[in-house]
């Protein structure tokens, strides 16, 4: 069997690489990176490391190539014969990939899976879309698409293929994934550590709006209180106070809309707090934060999650505060965050607000979220960080 | 990652619990942390090897000083840097840093007998303190030649500084990894409530002092005394590696940093990340 994983990189390797080569499949990345492609090709093999406070495990990939996205004509063969193709890209880089995905499929006589590795909602129907936009593909549509769920937290790739290191990706022990039956066809891929659900989009959202909301509340509000890490900021009393309201907050707007056993309960999230604890993650805050504006889309992690937990007659007190710290979150170097302060700077912060997220400052959530802006605003510039959340004492004026 | 604390003992009775729980933290995060008391043990010179990936100098005795010279120059990687710690450990050195690089500070004079003193008695007091002190230990004000007379007698430099009566309490500002913490507290703080002091949120002239103080010595982990008379700030004291008391979830934070800084060293990255560029001089 063969699978061919369009990008190499944490979740590529680090989750989507290392079950299918476990399960039996002939491994072919495809990057853009022509010198990744080199040393893959050269070595044949990875490492992944499932790293936990004092245990770790470590796994070799073997055998595997990789094939340069520059040309696409040798992409489009190796998906014309693979069993499967994967795809771990980030969702910004699917428009970029979805006329290599085309070309491939086009070639094949019979229909197979496509399993995008993308923390994105409606990844599948997004995808897919991008894919009809291609010239000739009618014929497309016979092949199954599904988003794939990933369980695993991967945070770091260890090594430079540039200077010919071996490279090692570093993980949490979880090896499940969820895929979508609705959008697969037969014959059914067998893949380690995947299960079916007819209910996918409800599985989605229930990881974004815990996990999720709470991996970035504890690193919005870390960031803000100056820590480095996810395991330092989630052992602070108040940060952890929050990250666990927000999901419980989330878990509440779940449990209206879906039932309460989709939505989870306090063991749940006690477990997913152990997992922020987990220091052999090495996890760092600004890794965390990465992309504030996709993150704090109006359907995203947490504002998403706070206008279902307000459907729900919950205010959301903890899931704004978040998105307020969010809003405040400066990197130069991350693009995003960059826009970001861009628009607060130009455009002023109740307009940001509903441009990027959707929300009216005015009322519900978005009024939630403009008061702790507010709040947040008096002391915050760069370089300042927050020294009680309760209290509001910053460490210096500006 | 494998941190090597020098550390004094501390006698049971110490409140602080920091140092303790700094240790205790980086060691749940994987690291392997030795505590290292150079007064406790006898130490072979010629099997003296740097096997930690990063050192703490915490303790500033003569023998854990000296130690921390053997393994600097074995090519230990010392958060702060040996060097620094030495010139801090040194108050003539640490307000010739200061003074060169422009940072408020009262007039200081050193001198080898108390007779040389005498004269600058006539413009006001003077605070008399160890060259080689800490935690205000020995530090007196000074109003006549008589109390100048006063001081136990040896061989040491004299260290006087021109005395500004604080008005307030006193401010402690602590600087973990660029970023600043302030504490006031009374003076002499006796109990450990008076140490912990209360957190405040700093002035952007006191801001400004503090990164400069690091940058001049090249170090993002110290602290510094300051105090206030007629609304200008001195700098009457800096430390490497202070108690940090009072700084709100201190121990997370210091290890938190610590952590971050063996994650350099692993790296191969610079020990010391880059500092604010915007500080002014």
């Amino acid at each position: 069997m063969k699978a061919v994983v369009i990008g190499p990189g944490r979740v590529g390797c680090g989750f989507a690489g290392q079950l299918l080569h476990a399960s039996g499949y002939e491994v072919v990345f495809v990057s853009r990176n022509e010198t990744l492609v080199k040393h893959f090709n050269q070595v044949g093999r990875y490492r992944v490391r499932l790293a936990e406070a004092r245990r770790s495990q470590e796994i070799l990939v073997t055998g595997i190539r990789a094939i340069w996205a520059g040309e696409p004509d040798h992409v489009a063969g190796a998906i014309a014969e693979a069993d499967l193709v994967a795809t771990a890209v980030g969702a910004q880089s699917l428009p970029e990939i979805a006329p290599l995905i085309a070309a491939g499929l086009a070639q094949r006589r019979q229909p197979t899976n496509v399993l995008a590795f993308e923390n994105l909602i409606d990844v599948a129907p997004y995808l897919f879309g991008l894919i009809m936009l291609t010239p000739d593909s009618s014929s497309l549509a016979q092949h199954g698409l599904s988003g794939a769920l990933v369980s695993r937290a991967v945070t770091q790739r260890i090594g430079d293929p540039a200077k010919d290191e071996p490279l090692l990706f570093v993980g949490d022990p979880p090896a499940t994934f969820v895929v979508d039956g609705l959008g697969l066809r037969p014959p059914l891929p067998k893949i380690d550590g995947m299960s079916i659900t007819e209910n996918y989009p409800a599985m989605v959202l229930h990881k974004l709006y815990t996990f999720s909301a709470g991996h970035a509340t504890t690193a919005y509000l870390g960031a803000l209180k100056g820590y480095h890490y996810i395991h330092s900021a989630i052992r602070d009393a108040e940060i952890r106070a929050a990250a666990l309201a927000a999901m419980r907050e989330g878990q509440r707007g779940l449990a209206a809309c879906y039932g309460p056993e989709l939505a989870g309960d306090q063991s749940e999230l006690q477990q997913i707090v152990a997992r922020f604890e987990n220091a052999a993650l090495n996890d760092p805050i600004a890794r965390v934060c990465r992309d504030p504006r996709r993150k704090l889309g109006a359907d995203e992690r947490l504002v998403g999650a706070a206008r279902l937990a307000e459907e729900a007659g919950i205010l959301p007190h903890k899931l704004a505060l978040a998105a307020a710290a969010a809003l405040c979150f400066s990197n130069p170097s991350d693009p995003s965050a960059a826009k970001l302060r861009r628009e607060i700077e130009t455009m002023g912060p109740e307009q940001t607000l509903r441009r990027v997220s959707g929300l009216d400052p005015d009322r519900g959530v978005g009024k939630l979220v403009a008061h702790d802006l507010g709040r947040l605003s008096s002391g915050q510039c760069r370089g300042n960080l927050l020294l009680s959340l309760e209290k509001l004492i910053w460490s210096w004026t500006a | 990652m494998r941190i090597g604390f020098l550390m004094l003992r501390y006698p049971p009775t110490r409140m602080s619990n920091i140092l303790p729980e700094v240790v205790r933290l980086l060691s749940e995060w994987g690291a392997k942390v030795d505590v290292i008391y150079p007064e406790e043990q006898l130490v072979d010179l010629s099997q003296v090897r740097v096997e930690h990936d990063l050192c703490i100098l915490k303790a500033k005795t003569d023998l854990a000083l000296s130690l921390a010279g053997v393994l600097h120059a074995a090519g230990a990687a010392f958060l702060n840097p040996y060097p620094v710690s030495m010139t801090l450990h040194d108050k003539i050195m640490t307000f010739h840093v200061l003074q060169a690089a422009g940072l408020p500070t009262p007039e200081t004079y050193v001198a080898s007998h108390p007779d040389q003193l005498t004269p600058l008695l006539d413009e006001g007091p003077l605070v008399v303190k160890p060259y080689n002190g800490s935690d205000g230990k020995g530090v007196r004000v000074v109003w006549d030649a008589d109390e100048l007379h006063d001081a136990p007698s040896n061989q040491e430099p004299l260290f006087a500084q021109r005395y500004y009566e604080p008005q307030g309490r006193d401010r402690k500002i602590y600087c973990i990894g660029g970023q600043i913490f302030g504490v006031k507290r009374v003076w002499p703080a006796r109990t450990y409530e008076q140490k912990l002091g209360e957190p405040f949120t700093i002035t952007p002239e006191l801001h400004n002092i503090s990164l400069r103080c690091g940058r001049a010595f090249g170090i993002d982990l110290y602290g510094l005394d300051i105090i206030e008379n007629n609304g200008k700030p001195y700098v009457v004291d800096v430390s490497s590696f202070p108690g940090f008391k009072g700084v709100p979830d201190a121990a997370l934070r210091l290890a938190d940093y610590i952590y971050s800084a063996g994650q350099r060293v692993l790296n191969g990255e610079p020990l010391l990340p880059s500092q604010e560029k915007e500080v002014e001089a």
